[in-house]
């Protein structure tokens, strides 16, 4: 694949690093003549281009028009969301992914159309989030526009489903376990696994089902 | 009355709000409280503080129910995002907005937004005085 990445800050940075390790081709631009001088040094084989990249010559220059990917991490929202928006209009770029600085912001970015924004912030606070609570429980993902999740159970000593077999647990409907992670190994269930303490199951379900589950594996919250 | 939203408190903006709340309903956005302040007695519409690309802001301004937008903020790329989204999504119908850089001018003009350059204005009017 040949990815562009606008901004070379610390994330822009270490992405051309391991997208050329992956034996992706990618061309990097940023605005700074110092930035582009040590990203000479430190990246071979990329193209370096020093200049604003929401201007579409800047793109062009970093051949934008072949890329798969254009990928924008500069600190600047406004920039981001014209970086990506160039890109579509102009070099016809069919995937835009663009790293989002303020999370409320957010919204524009998608009423901009852009393909893939990562709120980088939310994601953190998630993260944080759920290393920083006692709870057993965790939501891991919601996908299918938050009709289906997927959740983290850490399964307690006195639940009733321990040293039980799965085929013996009755779940609620349209609810799956789909690993039991004990120790190092990760495990995909079946019918015969046995539910031990201390097991961290992953199980996907309906939205409207997640207490339900909670509460068959581990009781009353 | 019209309802007008101007972002972007600087000078052309304190001036056009002024001048434009004489008759009409005028909302001037700015993320600054010295530059709302700045705009004094004479003023006679509403101020809000806050960043215009948070959708909550553009909606607080009242962008739902705005005839006009007007973008002078000093940040191109700020009023170029700004105005696709007032247009595409809340159907403002006249947008006017400040870009420094003619090439942007170029790129952007032909989706029926009004872009204001002030080197090109400033070129037209010197060619019409000197030659």
């Amino acid at each position: 694949m040949f990815i562009v990445i606008a901004g070379a800050g610390r994330l822009g940075l270490l992405l051309a690093k391991k997208l050329r390790e992956d034996v992706h081709q990618v061309s990097i631009i940023d605005k700074s003549e110092m930035v582009c001088k040590r990203l000479a040094e430190e990246l071979k084989g990329v193209l370096i281009i020093q200049g604003d990249a929401t201007v579409p010559e800047i793109l062009k220059q970093a051949k934008v028009e072949k890329a798969d990917v254009l990928v924008s991490t500069t600190s600047s929202d406004a920039d981001n969301i014209i970086i990506c928006d160039i890109a579509k209009e102009v070099f016809s770029i069919k995937r835009t992914v663009s790293r989002v600085n303020n999370p409320k912001h957010l919204l524009l970015y998608k009423y901009m159309g852009v393909d893939v924004p990562i709120d980088s912030t939310s994601i953190m606070a998630r993260i944080v989030e759920e290393e920083a609570s006692f709870s057993d429980v965790m939501n891991l993902l919601s996908i299918k526009k938050g009709r289906l999740s997927i959740v983290r159970v850490d399964i307690p000593q006195e639940s009733s489903v321990v040293n039980k077999e799965l085929k013996d647990i009755i779940l609620p409907p349209n609810s799956v376990l789909i690993s039991i992670i004990r120790g190092p190994e990760i495990t995909v269930p079946t019918g015969s696994t046995k539910v031990l303490a201390n097991d961290e199951v992953i199980a996907v379900t309906l939205i409207d089902n997640e207490k339900a589950l909670i509460k068959s594996l581990i009781g009353d919250l | 009355m019209k309802y007008i939203i101007i972002v972007g408190c600087g000078k052309t903006g304190r001036e056009l709000a002024v001048a434009f709340s004489l008759q009409d309903n005028v909302v001037i956005v700015d993320i600054n409280q010295h530059a709302l302040n700045s705009l004094g007695e004479d003023f006679n519409g509403k101020k809000i503080l806050g960043n215009a690309l948070d959708v909550d802001v553009l909606e607080k301004a009242g962008i739902k129910e705005a005839d006009i937008l007007v973008l002078l903020t000093g940040n191109d790329n700020l009023n170029i995002v700004i105005s696709k989204v007032a247009k595409k999504r809340y159907n403002v119908k006249k947008i006017a907005l400040q870009v420094y850089d003619t090439s942007k001018k170029k790129i952007f003009s032909e989706q029926g937004l009004i872009i204001v350059n002030k080197t090109y204005i400033l070129v037209e009017v010197f060619k019409k005085c000197l030659l």
